[in-house]
């Protein structure tokens, strides 16, 4: 695989992410897979931020360490990673904002000194456009021709007008014919192959894209990093799309509102992140106890408390899969990448309408925040099933919203439906709806809801498998690890160690097909981003097991192949 | 005014004898009863509570959600079928005390429903601690010395919040309430209609004596223009000798409802789910 790391670093508000847009827009038009993972801080202005962007030759999930090309719009850039550029690799940074000591430490041959703003006003244009200076520049290490980056630029900045598109375009060029001619000697990367349509984008993208595909019509939300690029998406296109999000005074609200959505007959969903979900407890609750679907977000940053607001972990599983009091049937899924994400989410609203209770969906800040090119997605995959409703024939004036089935479900009336009332509340109840406190009345209701359970364990995803077959090694894990361990599955298997990834996109229930897995006589890892071991336990305290050994990561940093890689004993593959 | 009577109110509760819940259930049967409304088409929403129960009382679609959360539930529900009358109720605990930041957003928002607050100065269900409405001095489970913190006025909060429909009945006076329930349902926006409610348990000293003493109708003020916010406002502080009751303040606002008009040309739950329809949408994220 031919792979190109660049890191483009400096400071909030200088313009990272217009660069890393226009660089990973235009080189997905040239062809180019890629992955782009973003490290910023919780902060408007200033400190240190980061843009990575891993351009392939074929499609990639995670992100490597060693840089190729590095661009610094700060000094911090330099003085911190500077180390991390490969012996061969670029650096291109701004004088213009370099201390002394910096100074000394780019006066190398590989480093490349070009002042963006200058440029752009050299050229009689705003200094906003050192973004693409710096773009131009970049590209010249990626091809011989700027015609690519001219045609993004002008789709960019079309609605800005022909002056802008035009401004922007010159400053590029200025970057690149100034970076190519220092470079010269320098070969390009080869053209990737294949120029089918892609996607670009990000888990904040494809979520919500995969909520408004499921027919989500109703969302609340409370914004809270890193979930909010998913109430935004949504409020950005509720109109095109006829769903209303509602920004609520606090997560409670937005959870309520969303129930309440849903019990009137709409798909409902709210998206947050550790505090905020932990607000929403008692309503998750509620919904299991009056049976309403509605489908949560947890897009999760590390705790505790408000800890890392804009970095990563997974250490809400056990807050999703065990969160709020009393028994009541739930299902928790972890999408691991962008696609995954958009099809689960479809997924989520069936299992949250069919079995008539909450759904948590996992996700994270590396997948919420990360680019990655994909297949456009199949839409004709997208099933909606609302699960047993019925219509106003049906509906006579003796419905009962909570009539005991053989399997625990019972059909749902939207009120106003029909002649019959539906009567839902979270106090026990009755088939009727209507409060009880007879005991024979409380333990059927309870068995009537926990029989779901049992349903939603039965049809639980199964594991995703990658690698080899009989494995000797294996690497367990949920949500956004799964690129990284597919990758250090496929690095260790190039080595002759047979090594098989095992990613769960459902933690809870879990499959039962996974205890078939776990008896392997393969050495196993459980690969997870949090302090505890969160998903060991689930998985010890389910199939009575205990893994060989835990990898774990709590910096808030990502995981990738190399993180894992470096941390598996040695020897334990006979292969390797 | 009753001449419809599909509103039926049912004989066994778990209401106190002589609780002025029964007065409140009444009025609301009354009320839409006179408004030719059907069951179906109308859906309680109400938190926990005594007065959280009252759904359970009287006939329609019933939403008994959590302790306070009455509102943004009723307001989820709303949005989402525009066609369904509206009604959320709950005790003054619920709606001033745990649902308080709910209540003030839910004014905010003017979604088109209507609130009745079962407003007897105590907490029942859980057996006589004081509420954000008990009067400075009264001694309950939680403050055997009297209550000391100043006593929340939510016809005034609702005012300064410009509510579109400000409005208080009393439990004794049934025909007057219906009246002012009728009125708030008709009101397009948020309606509070916050009641006056004597709890004969745990509170002795609102009891239906110390209120019979002192409410009067604001229809016989000469003059009273409800328009006019800061005179409402002013009267919205009387409480002592004499305690006003009827419609404080009423205008008409935008509606939440009336912001997403382009979207709720059909009520959410009518509109069609088609996976297809987000194509248009994923064409931004198209490149090639
Ligand atoms: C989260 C939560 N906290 C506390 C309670 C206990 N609780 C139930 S009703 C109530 C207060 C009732 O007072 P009010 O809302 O005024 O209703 P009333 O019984 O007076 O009609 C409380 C504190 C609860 N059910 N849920
Ligand atoms: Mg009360």
């Amino acid at each position: 695989m031919q792979t190109l790391n660049i890191k483009i670093g400096g400071q909030a508000g200088q313009g990272l992410v217009s660069i890393g847009t226009i660089l990973i827009r235009a080189a997905t038009q040239e062809g180019w897979h890629l992955f782009a993972h973003q490290d910023y801080e919780s902060r408007i202005r200033g400190g240190h931020n980061f843009i990575q962007i891993r351009l392939a030759d074929r499609p990639v999930a995670s992100w490597e360490n060693d840089l190729d090309v590095l661009v610094a719009l700060d000094e911090a850039t330099i003085t911190r990673e500077l180390g991390e550029v490969k012996p061969g690799g670029v650096v291109i940074y701004d004088p213009d904002v370099l201390g002394q000591d910096a100074k000394t430490l780019v006066e190398k041959p590989n480093c490349i000194g070009l002042p963006f703003a200058r440029i752009a006003e050299e050229l009689g244009q705003p200094k906003i456009m050192a973004n693409s200076v710096a773009a131009g520049a970049v590209w010249a290490l990626l091809s011989e021709e700027i015609a690519v980056l001219h045609e993004t630029l002008a789709l960019m900045f079309a609605e800005k007008g022909e002056a802008i598109v035009q401004g922007n375009q010159s400053v590029a060029s200025a970057g690149f014919a100034r970076v190519r001619e220092l470079t010269r000697e320098r070969a390009v990367p080869a053209k990737p192959q294949g120029s089918e349509p892609r996607l670009v984008l990000r888990g904040n993208d494809a979520l919500p894209l995969g909520a408004l595909a499921a027919g989500v019509k109703f969302m609340s939300a409370y914004p809270m990093t890193p979930s909010t690029g998913v109430t935004e998406f949504i409020s950005e296109h509720g109109r095109i799309a006829r769903v209303i999000m509602e920004q609520a005074e606090d997560e409670i609200a937005a959870i309520n509102m969303a129930i309440g959505a849903s019990f009137a007959g709409v798909r409902a969903m709210t998206a947050t992140s550790g505090g905020g979900f932990a607000l929403m407890t008692e309503a998750l609750s509620f919904a299991g106890s009056a049976e309403i679907p509605i489908v949560v977000i947890d897009a999760m940053r590390p705790g505790p408390s408000t800890g890392l607001p804009t970095r990563t972990e997974q250490g809400d599983l056990r807050c999703a899969v065990a969160m709020s009091f009393g028994d009541f049937p739930r299902a928790v899924l972890a999408p691991g990448d962008v696609e995954e994400a958009f099809y689960l989410m479809a997924h989520a609203f069936n299992l949250a309408e069919e079995y008539q209770m909450p759904v948590v969906v996992l996700s994270d800040q590396h997948l919420a925040d990360s680019y990655v090119t994909v297949p456009p997605f199949d839409l004709s995959r997208i099933e909606i099933k609302r699960g047993r409703v019925v219509s106003c024939a049906e509906a006579g004036p003796d419905y009962l919203r909570y009539r005991c089935t053989d399997d625990g479900i019972s059909p749902r009336l939207y009120p106003g439906f029909g002649d019959g009332l539906v009567v839902t509340a979270g106090d026990e109840h009755g088939e009727d709806g209507h409060l009880i406190e007879d005991a024979e009345t409380r333990r059927r209701m309870m068995e009537k809801r926990m029989a779901k359970q049992r349903l939603v364990e039965e049809n639980a995803l199964d594991p995703v498998l990658c690698g080899a077959d009989e494995p000797e090694l294996m690497l367990i894990g949920f949500g956004s690890t799964k690129g990284a361990v597919a990758e250090a599955v496929e690095i260790l298997n190039s080595q002759g160690c047979r090594a098989q990834g095992v990613h769960l996109p459902q933690v809870f229930p879990l499959p039962k097909s996974l205890a078939a897995l776990l008896q392997k006589p393969a050495r196993k890892f459980i690969v997870e981003a949090n302090y505890s071991g969160q998903l060991e336990d689930l998985i010890a305290s389910r199939f009575a097991w205990k893994p060989d050994g835990s990898i774990r990561r709590y910096d808030g940093r990502p995981m990738n192949a190399k993180f894992i890689l470096d941390r598996l004993p040695g020897g334990v593959c006979h292969g390797s | 005014m009753a001449v419809d009577q599909r509103f039926e109110v049912r004989q066994e509760t778990a209401w106190c004898p002589g609780c002025g819940n029964f007065g409140i259930v009444r009025a609301v049967a009354k009320a839409l009863n006179g408004l030719g409304l059907d069951p179906s088409q109308v859906l309680f929403v109400s938190g926990i509570g005594q007065a959280g129960k009252l759904p359970h009382y009287v006939s329609g679609n019933v939403l008994n959600t959590l302790h306070g959360r009455t509102l943004p539930t009723a307001t989820g529900a709303k949005l989402a079928n525009g066609d369904l009358t509206v009604i959320a109720v709950g005790g003054d605990g619920d709606g001033y005390a745990e649902g308080g930041n709910h209540f003030l957003h839910a004014i905010r928002k003017n979604v088109n429903i209507t609130y009745i607050v079962h407003d007897n100065q105590v907490f029942g269900l859980t057996k006589g601690q004081a509420s954000p409405r008990s009067d400075p001095g009264m001694v309950t489970g939680t403050t055997p010395l009297g209550v000391y913190n100043e006593p929340f006025n939510p016809l005034a909060t609702a005012m300064t919040l410009n509510a579109g429909f400000v409005a208080r009945g009393y439990a004794g006076d049934q025909e007057h309430l219906a009246r002012i329930i009728q009125a708030a349902i008709q009101h397009e926006g948020f309606a509070l209609v916050d009641v006056l409610q004597p709890c004969v348990t745990f509170n002795r000293i609102n009891t239906y004596q110390w209120y019979r003493d002192r409410v009067y109708d604001l229809d016989q003020e000469e003059a009273y223009d409800r328009t006019d916010r800061q005179a409402a406002w002013k009267k919205s502080w009387e409480w002592g000798e004499r305690i006003p009751i009827g419609i404080f303040y009423q205008v008409k606002r935008p509606t939440l409802a009336d912001h997403y008009s382009d979207i709720l040309d059909v009520p959410l739950v009518r509109q069609e789910l088609d996976p297809g329809a987000v194509e248009e949408i994923l064409s931004e994220f198209r490149i090639g």
